[in-house]
């Protein structure tokens, strides 16, 4: 049984459609990625899996159950975990009175200690939530996501705000909370989070799913043109070039190529015989960001 | 290993530990704020000081000839009322709202009866003890005996904690965002708290009176105020001014119910 299974969900707001035929499954313990533009509907479809927010049509199962279902609403909210996109944490509790009033909420929760230790607050955790700096709150609000030892945890844009060695700690955390058999759902605008965390993807526009897979997969992007990127030697004209060079930008030429083995093999060729050196050669498939905003143009 | 649940099938703290509990958290999350306690507190007691020590001794001829300090102490018992139940939970419920601890409360397991119930009866302990602090200060300071009828009293004080807290309810939902939670809370209630005679009794059949009867604040002063009254013949069951902070009550819940909601609007 999925963690999260969603089939033709749809949700409008008066004459407005938020979702509109979105279809996903989220297996076990795995890291699964929503993107999309903001506006797009990932927080609230996020927000009727939680049973925040009541759908409009389709069927909707979190943890087996429909989060829609008031007699046993209550029992899902002990097993999932919610990181929201606000700084939802009172600013005149210590982080450990806020994690210990949390904890009672739930019947078996994580222990007090173990979530200051995996939050990295062990130094703060006297001292008031108001005199954390952002990025020691939004740790604290990551804590509160996982205080009731969830089997779902729901992370709406966790690392908004944080710097790059908090950003790193979070993703840590969620790493090993995902080993642990944790299955995590995330929602982010950073691609870079998707492609260190997320085992699978899903690209909403426009209130739909405009394209789902792997990161690496994802809007066929293991498969296409590759680009590759060389200084051009000095002394050395474009037309020179052994291969089709598609563009010339500040002097490093970039060719957009489907068959790179038989380019490389022929430009690196005649570099040698030339004896001229291909400074910062490299070859990269297109990148995530280019994909999501090629999905997410083409859905507008 | 997660098992597909039954109905009822939570497991946890008990209902009634639970809103302890969280009552308690609630206090805390008050007290922790000193500024915030102290100016609560604080206020009602400094001014009834101050009034009584100025004009206490008076005689308030158009009501029963009482003193005036005997129609303060009720005056600012109904005061702290307000200021509690009213007030203190209006922004709160805003502030709560906008920065999105309504939301989380709201996903975690506790029930959003337990949760709400648990923020009203915090402020209905400030309130409380706002009360016993004015009645304790009126009886020390001024020797003003405490209400004359207990049940009338203790009858007018629940109304009146009902009736502000629905208001308080009611009016956080009208209210955009946490900057305007202030200047929308409260220009209107200091306005009607001076006009209603908080500072000053207000003879009745004015055009003062007329007016201010129309809103709650004025009825819970003068409910209280009657309460404590101990001229023979006075009635002793404000039913009237009681009526009216009914009336308000309902327009705050159906105001709450049609309104209502956790998450931050952003206005």
């Amino acid at each position: 049984m999925p963690a999260v299974s969603v089939a033709h969900l749809a949700k409008s707001y008066g004459h407005t459609q938020a979702v509109r035929d979105v279809t996903f499954e989220v297996a076990r313990g795995e890291v699964f990625a929503l993107l999309g533009p903001n506006g797009a509907g990932k927080t609230t479809t996020i927000e009727i899996l939680e049973g925040f927010r009541d759908r409009s049509g389709g069927q909707v199962q979190t943890l087996g159950v429909d989060p829609a279902d008031r007699r046993t609403q209550r029992w899902l909210r002990t097993r999932i975990g919610v990181v929201l996109q606000e700084l939802a944490v009172e600013p005149y509790f210590t982080v450990r009175q806020v994690l210990t009033r949390n904890a009672g909420y739930y019947p078996a929760p994580r222990p007090v200690e173990q979530v200051i230790d995996l939050i990295g607050l062990r130094e703060k955790a006297d001292e008031r939530v108001k005199k954390l700096s952002g990025g020691q709150q939004r740790r604290l609000d990551v804590g509160l996501g996982i205080i009731g030892n969830p089997d779902l945890l729901f992370l709406d844009e966790p690392t908004t705000g944080l710097d790059p060695s908090g950003r790193r700690q979070t993703w840590d955390l969620i790493r090993q909370l995902a080993g642990s058999g944790t299955t995590v759902m995330l929602t982010t605008h950073y691609m870079d989070e998707v492609e260190a965390l997320a085992d699978r993807v899903a690209v909403l526009a426009k209130a739909e799913i405009v394209a789902a897979g792997t990161p690496t997969s994802i809007g066929g992007r293991d498969a296409g043109a590759v680009t590759i990127r060389f200084v051009v030697p000095p002394g050395v004209a474009v037309a020179d070039v052994p291969v089709a060079v598609t563009s010339v930008d500040d002097g490093i030429a970039l060719i957009a190529t489907e068959d790179e083995l038989r380019v490389l093999h022929t430009l690196t060729g005649w570099a040698l015989e030339q004896d001229h050196v291909l400074v910062g050669l490299s070859v990269s498939r297109v990148s995530l960001e280019d994909t999501y905003l090629a999905l997410t143009r083409e859905a507008e | 290993m997660t098992t597909v649940p039954t109905a009822g099938s939570y497991r946890g703290l008990g209902d009634v530990k639970l809103i302890g509990r969280q009552v308690r958290y609630e206090q805390l999350s008050f007290w922790l704020n000193p500024v915030g306690a102290i100016f609560t507190i604080g206020f009602s007691t400094v001014f009834l000081v101050m009034l009584g020590s100025l004009d206490g001794n008076a005689k308030v001829s158009f009501l029963d000839n009482i003193r005036m300090v005997q129609y303060y102490v009720p005056g600012f018992a109904a005061y702290g009322i307000m200021s509690s139940c009213y007030n203190l939970l209006a922004l709160n419920l805003v502030n709560r709202r906008e920065m999105g601890l309504l939301k989380r409360l709201r996903l975690s397991p506790v029930p959003t009866w337990i949760l709400m119930a648990s923020i009203f009866l915090s402020s209905i302990i400030i309130a409380a003890l706002q009360v016993v602090l004015m009645m304790l200060v009126g009886r020390v300071a001024f020797n003003v005996h405490g209400p004359a009828n207990v049940l009338p009293f203790v009858l007018a004080v629940i109304v009146g904690m009902l009736c502000f807290t629905a208001l308080a309810v009611g009016i956080s939902t009208l209210v955009p965002n946490a900057d305007s939670a202030g200047p929308a809370v409260n220009i209107v209630f200091f306005i009607l708290v001076a006009f209603s005679g908080l500072y000053f009794a207000i003879p009745p059949h004015s055009v003062l009176a007329t007016v201010t009867g129309y809103f709650p604040v004025r009825h819970l002063i003068l409910s209280l105020e009657t309460t404590f009254n101990r001229t023979p013949g006075v009635t002793a069951w404000p039913w009237h001014d009681m009526g009216v902070m009914a009336i308000w009550a309902v327009a705050g819940i159906v105001l709450a119910l049609r309104r209502w909601q956790w998450a931050p609007r952003r206005g």
